[in-house]
């Protein structure tokens, strides 16, 4: 069983639990009809895709119901660290 | 009009009982769902303090999220609207029921699809987890007791994995 910290719930939990919300650290831009359509299909589309540490969102779903961030390894599914949405990227 | 109506539960009263552990269906209850950045407003409005840290219970109020409870209590419980406050109040009492594992092999039967370390979810604790693929609530009010709130609609199977679960044990 692959088990996630929850930052909330302060918890090592059950993956089961937690939802994979893409990546992490993505602002939408703050204004859209100033873009070209390519920069915009990047915001959109485009993402970094690393083998190796990875910065995503989770979400403890079946818990406290919070998105989180996280730092994986795309390798070898190891998770690296997690913290509490709007702190400062690991 | 509602109250005039028979009241259909989707499970029986008690529906299995065995060695150590037996299973059954609480009594109807009101449930508020709360929510609010501040706590404080929720506060005033119920007339007690809420429980601060996720998992907690206290007052009939459980701890579910940062910004969110859950109140449980006898039929007859009102909560203030709290309109005009920063808050969110919602009568969710049949939204759920709730099914009560009694008996020394309580977290037994529960392991049996929860994937909790249940040795480690100390009594007056409660959160949501899965129960196989059904979300449930998971309350442990007493040492041989625990509570699982389940959505209406998928009690009936859950029943079901419970019972199956309870007829395995040896």
């Amino acid at each position: 069983m692959l088990l996630i910290h929850c930052p909330y719930c302060d918890q090592q939990r059950a993956e089961i639990e937690f939802a994979y919300a893409g990546e992490a650290h993505i602002a939408r831009p703050l204004d859209p009809a100033a873009m070209s359509d390519e920069d915009w299909a990047r915001y959109l589309f485009i993402r970094s895709n690393p083998r190796g540490r990875h910065h995503e969102r989770w979400r403890h779903i079946h818990g406290c119901g919070r998105f989180f961030n996280a730092v994986r390894d795309t390798a070898t599914d190891k998770f690296e660290a997690t913290y509490q949405a709007g702190k400062p990227r690991r | 009009m509602s109250e005039a109506l028979a009241r259909s539960e989707p499970v029986s009263a008690q529906f299995y009982s065995g060695a150590g552990v037996s299973l059954s269906l609480a009594a109807p209850m009101a449930r508020y769902a709360l929510r609010a950045r501040q706590p404080e407003p929720l506060e005033h409005l119920l007339g007690f303090e809420l429980p601060r840290q996720i998992g907690a219970i206290k007052g009939g109020a459980a701890c579910l999220g940062p910004d969110e409870w859950l109140l449980r209590g006898p039929v007859a419980t009102t909560v203030a609207t709290g309109a005009g406050l920063p808050v969110s109040i919602t009568q969710v009492s049949d939204r759920s029921v709730c099914l009560l594992v009694d008996g020394p092999h309580a977290a037994d039967v529960l392991a049996a699809g929860c994937p909790l370390d249940l040795d480690r979810f100390a009594v007056g604790r409660a959160t949501r987890t899965v129960f196989e693929a059904v979300e449930i609530l998971l309350l442990h009010t007493s040492d041989d007791r625990f509570e699982v709130e389940v959505w209406r609609s998928f009690a009936p199977w859950l029943k079901k994995a419970l019972e199956t679960a309870a007829r395995q044990l040896r």
